[in-house]
């Protein structure tokens, strides 16, 4: 099965996903209802990997809008699903690839994979040519099978632009791989732990060991803010995702049904075919979250937890450096009913939402995730190659 | 959530589902009922909302009249057009 929805250049040497536009490539973010829908303009990340000399081999299939568990692109003889775009990485199809990071499906993907993902802190590479959905948590990030390859694309695409009002303003980033992270303190939490069955607690024991012998300090404590994180996310995800998805309405571009006798079945009809079940009930739990009666309990409360997270969160990070948690309950998920994927993509979203809410980075090595603070990058990286090091 | 709430949300969004749709959705939003109750637990009196978490700037261009793609362009992903515009079913009848 192939890892595209468009093959680009032959001899290129990355990928890009599909919800990450490239001029004159289609754009569908793996929905139907933008079929047909070609780009005028590449993503600024994009144009910075070409300028670079990277040069894009195809279009990575994704979930829809990427609000599914790993891009759902198919099922192995294990039937174990994959992420298209870690598994291209995988198999040295593509030296990188870039995918957004919106509820952390990349970062799922890359684990059971085994290759990298970096989902950078917000606003350190833009958004511009990002076919939006949650656009306060969504990132490009990287996914490389190095940690020294993760890091080194990361600081092509890292840096100001002026076209995305959500860049920050410094330049440039330098990623250091080589930190000395002896007595650097990790905090394994307590309860993405335990929520965790036996293969992926195995991974995070051994990566924890990895790190315990290169002299870092590894503590588990309980952390109760993840379920909060989790639920507000949801909440915020939605709600943005409703939002973003409004525009699509079969008049301009993309998908337009064939059935139809008046404005109002166009619309309805072009939404209705051109969405999945759970792009749909995102939209309509997001819709449900804005509603009169529900707003202030639901998306106004998420908003201030938010707040609370981000505050106790940086709180944790004056004590430790980096948070090691799973990246996924298990190490690989097998094919399940689209009925099922609204809830189970919000239990699996328990491990990743954290960064996604309050825009930390969150890398994933060796098959576990380690969070770090706000432009920490370096020290995430320094720590994966620690345990790459050790083969882990 | 009712049948009757849902309804009105499916209208808003210009969408529908099928019988057995609507059963899934209704069995989504009973479980996010309950997962929504963690919230109610964070103390957020004194608390500011936070709509983003980095500082934004506004993306503004010079007031310069410029025209970046031809209505060809423009056009080129419309799902039907005829001569210049796009077309969309009559509005007034």
């Amino acid at each position: 099965m192939s890892y595209y929805v468009t093959k680009i250049n032959e001899n290129g040497n990355i990928a890009v996903d599909d919800t990450l536009l490239v001029k004159g490539a289609p754009a569908a973010a793996g929905s139907k209802i933008l079929k047909g829908f070609e780009p005028l303009f590449s993503a600024e990340a994009v144009v910075r990997l070409e300028n670079a000399g990277y040069t894009v081999l195809g279009k990575t299939k994704v979930g829809e809008f990427g609000l599914d568990l790993v891009g759902e692109f198919g099922v192995d003889a294990n039937d174990t699903l994959k992420g298209a775009a870690a598994e291209a990485v995988a198999n040295d199809e593509v030296a990188g690839a870039l995918c957004v990071d919106l509820n952390g499906a990349p970062r799922r993907a890359a684990a059971i994979s085994g290759v990298n993902f970096i989902k950078p802190t917000y606003g350190t590479v833009s958004r511009y040519g990002v076919i939006a959905a949650a656009c306060s948590g969504e990132q490009v990030g990287v996914c490389a099978k190095t940690v020294k390859s993760t890091a080194a694309l990361l600081s092509v695409i890292a840096g100001h632009d002026a076209k995305d009002g959500t860049s920050l303003e410094n330049e440039s980033y330098d990623y250091d791989t080589d930190l000395d992270v002896k007595g650097s303190k990790v905090l394994v939490i307590k309860e993405l732990f335990d929520a965790a069955d036996d293969t992926a607690k195995a991974k995070v024991d051994a990566f924890a060991e990895a790190l315990k012998a290169n002299g870092v300090v590894v503590e588990t404590a309980s952390f109760e803010t993840v379920f909060e994180a989790q639920a507000a996310w949801q909440i915020l995800m939605s709600a943005e995702t409703c939002n973003n998805l409004s525009r699509y309405d079969g008049v301009k571009f993309g998908y337009r049904t064939p059935n139809y006798n008046n404005i109002d079945e166009l619309y309805v009809n072009t939404r209705t075919e051109g969405m999945n079940l759970l792009t749909k009930a995102t939209v309509l739990y997001g819709s449900d979250v804005l509603s009169k009666g529900r707003y202030t309990d639901c998306y106004d409360k998420s908003l201030k937890v938010r707040r609370v997270v981000y505050d106790k969160v940086k709180e944790l990070f004056g004590s430790f450096d980096a948070i090691l948690t799973p990246a996924l309950s298990s190490t690989g998920y097998n094919a399940y009913s689209i009925n099922d994927a609204f809830l189970k993509v919000y239990g699996e979203s328990l491990f990743t939402a954290i960064p996604n809410l309050i825009g930390i980075p969150a890398l994933v090595s060796g098959g576990v995730q380690l969070m770090g603070n706000h432009f920490d990058e370096g020290m995430l990286f320094s720590l994966a190659l620690t345990a790459e090091r050790s083969g882990k | 959530m009712t049948s009757e709430k849902l309804k009105g949300l499916l209208d808003l969004n210009e969408l529908a589902l099928t019988d057995d749709e609507q059963t899934v959705m209704q069995n989504i939003f009973k479980a996010m009922e309950q997962n929504e109750k963690v919230l109610e637990k964070v103390d957020t009196t004194d608390t500011k909302v936070m709509v983003h978490v980095m500082p934004m700037t506004n993306v503004l261009r010079e007031d310069v009249r410029n025209q970046p793609f031809t209505r060809d362009e423009l056009l080129k992903g419309a799902p039907e057009c005829s001569d210049d515009s796009w077309q969309v079913p009559r509005l007034v009848k």
